[in-house]
């Protein structure tokens, strides 16, 4: 489907900025209506040029007219999401923070915040899974606690031992795994966490202006990350009710789950995809918060004339000044 | 207008090191001032002229001919090295008590009559190597009346600034380690002391000592700084344990029980130690105008 303008037949958008379908063509808010329902997969059916339409595409940009296509039967029935992030930030807020950001990166490629660089930067939908678990926790060990003092030339140790055990029950909710195969785990990660507060029920008016991807990693493969994750959790939690102890053996620590529902959602980010001699760099941010996650490369030849200059006029400045200071009879 | 890559890294780059730059070329300058200055002085040679040509005066009469003869050409070798008036007057005149009345001296006391003239001598004389009043150079007087011997040390110009009471004291140390035994030798020192002080190869030698260090600290700050700049990691974790919990953990149980106990003792070994120390302090003084005005520092002390 593509949303075109009532007003102008022009291609509407979820615009961040005024946090509603917005035409830039002719400035109307909210004069989306749904149109060319039907896309086979391999021409705009806007305009009628070639697309690329990936395996797990679910919606996408025609390069010929712009128009923001979103491919029905990929959002709809089992791919149809629960629940929705829109995008917060529009790509010009996302240049300032990279920008901002990087300011220091000296050693960074120097068209590496170029606005012909940043303007290839896309927004995407991301597919997640997201776990809710009820768990008991049981735990139990050894406590030891060690204590010495002195009288007169005599220093006394005192080591007492303590059963530790505990019961807890505690819920998780929304635990996020990221459901796509070309987004790197430990990236997703990083980018948490979404503020949950602004979650909304899904409706394919938010993914016109992005691209996005359908769910392609079952909720089985990847529902081990989500459980990984809780158990690191309920352990931290746990071991914070623990304390005072010079040293514990564990005994037993075990975690079982009562309850688990599983949904699946979309997360905005964007994507900024820098290639430096011929290697790529993938640039993440959070589309809600605006985290960035990613290495900024490094230009050796930078790091040398910057090192070199550096060393160089350092040596200048004190070999000059201590000539200086001498001369003076300082010294 | 096509993004020209290299145009803006030069751009980027000047930027970067602008203050560096200006800082460096401004020290440069001046650094190029100084050498410049040095080596012009050292060319014009000497621009007082209405000054006496004798240095030594022997009217104690302490030293031989030959001696006084040796000392002359031994302190103009120096005077043209250091570029000061470096003068020796011998006495053997009273400077206080009942016997200095009509003498016409200012004061009663030996000091302060022994400073009175030993920088009226010198300003009278009109010594200094660069000017008539308050000149370059030092005057030794030294007085072998008896019951009143004793040197006075009087610095002026270039000397004065350089020569603090500390260094007065090792420059009179130097003249009384010989004094007694051979006055020729001790005029010597003093002639030695004030032209190794002031020697301007000193001066290339504290500058030539201190060029291994700015190599040293330039290329730690130029590593420092790489490193730090090259130090970026992906991203920090901002999630934390309690995330996506929902509430706070209820808990069931939450019991630590106490199962027993036991204590050991050892007996500490005990070292004795003790320390001491101790210190002094230097106090350095004031300069004094002498009677014509001009400014001198010095001092002295009896033998």
């Amino acid at each position: 489907m593509i949303f075109k303008c009532k007003n102008c037949g022009g291609n509407v958008v979820y615009s961040p900025e005024h946090k509603q379908m917005h035409c830039p063509y002719c400035d109307s808010q909210e004069s989306q209506e749904r149109a060319m329902e039907e896309c086979d997969k391999s021409f705009c059916p806007n305009c009628g040029g070639e697309i690329t339409v990936e395996e797990h595409t679910s919606a996408l940009q025609c390069k010929y007219c712009d128009h923001y296509i979103i491919l029905n039967d990929r959002v709809e029935g089992e791919y149809l999401p629960k629940k929705i992030i829109p995008f917060k930030l529009s790509k010009e807020m996302v240049k300032k923070s990279l920008r901002e950001r990087f300011k220091k990166a000296t050693f960074a490629p120097t068209d590496f915040l170029s606005e012909v660089r940043l303007n290839s930067m896309v927004g995407e939908y991301v597919p997640f899974f997201m776990y809710d678990y009820d768990v008991n926790c049981t735990y139990n060990a050894e406590g030891i606690k060690v204590r010495t003092w002195t009288t007169g030339d005599v220093q006394h140790t005192e080591t007492s031992y303590y059963d530790v055990i505990r019961d807890m029950n505690i819920n998780y909710r929304d635990i996020p795994v990221d459901a796509s195969v070309k987004m790197p785990d430990n990236v997703m990660d990083l980018l948490e966490p979404y503020n949950y507060g602004e979650f909304v029920e899904f409706k394919p008016e938010y993914m016109s202006g992005f691209t996005a991807e359908k769910y392609n990693m079952e909720s089985d493969t990847v529902e081990f990350r989500a459980s990984d994750k809780m158990a690191a959790s309920a352990s931290s939690i746990l071991r914070s009710s623990v304390n005072g102890y010079s040293r514990l053996n564990e005994r037993n620590k075990n975690f079982s789950i009562r309850n688990k529902v599983n949904n699946y959602n979309l997360l905005p980010t964007w994507k900024y995809l820098y290639t430096y001699n011929d290697k790529l760099y993938p640039f993440y941010v959070n589309g809600q918060t605006g985290k960035i996650v990613g290495s900024v490369p490094v230009s050796k030849t930078k790091v040398l004339a910057y090192g070199a200059t550096l060393f160089v006029l350092l040596n200048v400045i004190l070999i000059a000044g201590s000539y200086i200071i001498t001369s003076l009879g300082i010294i | 207008m096509e993004y020209d890559v290299k145009k803006e890294a030069r751009k980027q780059y000047f930027a970067y090191f602008k203050i560096w730059f200006i800082l460096a070329a401004v020290l440069l300058v001046v650094a190029i001032g100084f050498f410049v200055k040095s080596n012009m002085n050292k060319a014009e040679g000497r621009t007082n002229h209405s000054a006496p040509e004798q240095r030594v005066y022997d009217n104690a009469d302490v030293l031989t001919d030959q001696e006084e003869a040796d000392l002359e050409a031994y302190i103009a070798l120096a005077e043209e090295h250091i570029r000061c008036d470096l003068v020796l007057v011998t006495i053997s005149t009273p400077v206080e008590g009942p016997e200095i009345e009509g003498m016409g001296y200012r004061y009663t006391d030996w000091d302060r009559n022994m400073r009175d003239l030993a920088d009226d001598f010198y300003d009278e004389n009109g010594f200094g190597y660069n000017a008539s009043f308050e000149g370059d150079g030092a005057l030794l007087l030294d007085n072998w009346y008896e019951g009143q011997a004793g040197t006075w040390l009087s610095t002026s110009g270039r000397v004065y600034e350089e020569m603090g009471t500390i260094e007065i004291n090792e420059c009179l140390d130097d003249v009384y380690r010989y004094i007694e035994s051979n006055p020729y030798q001790a005029y010597k020192e003093y002639v030695d002391y004030i032209a190794n002080l002031l020697s301007p190869k000193k001066n290339m030698l504290a500058f030539m000592a201190l060029i291994p260090g700015c190599l040293f600290i330039s290329l730690v700050v130029a590593l420092i700084f790489i490193a730090v700049k090259l130090h970026n990691k992906e991203g920090k974790v901002t999630v934390v344990p309690s995330t996506y919990t929902d509430g706070s953990a209820v808990y069931n149980v939450r019991e630590d029980r106490f199962i027993r106990n036991h204590v050991s003792s050892r007996r500490i070994p005990r070292n004795t130690s003790s320390g001491g120390g101790g210190g002094g302090s230097h106090s350095r003084g004031g300069s004094h105008r002498s009677s014509s005005g001009a400014s001198h520092g010095g001092g002295g002390r009896r033998r």
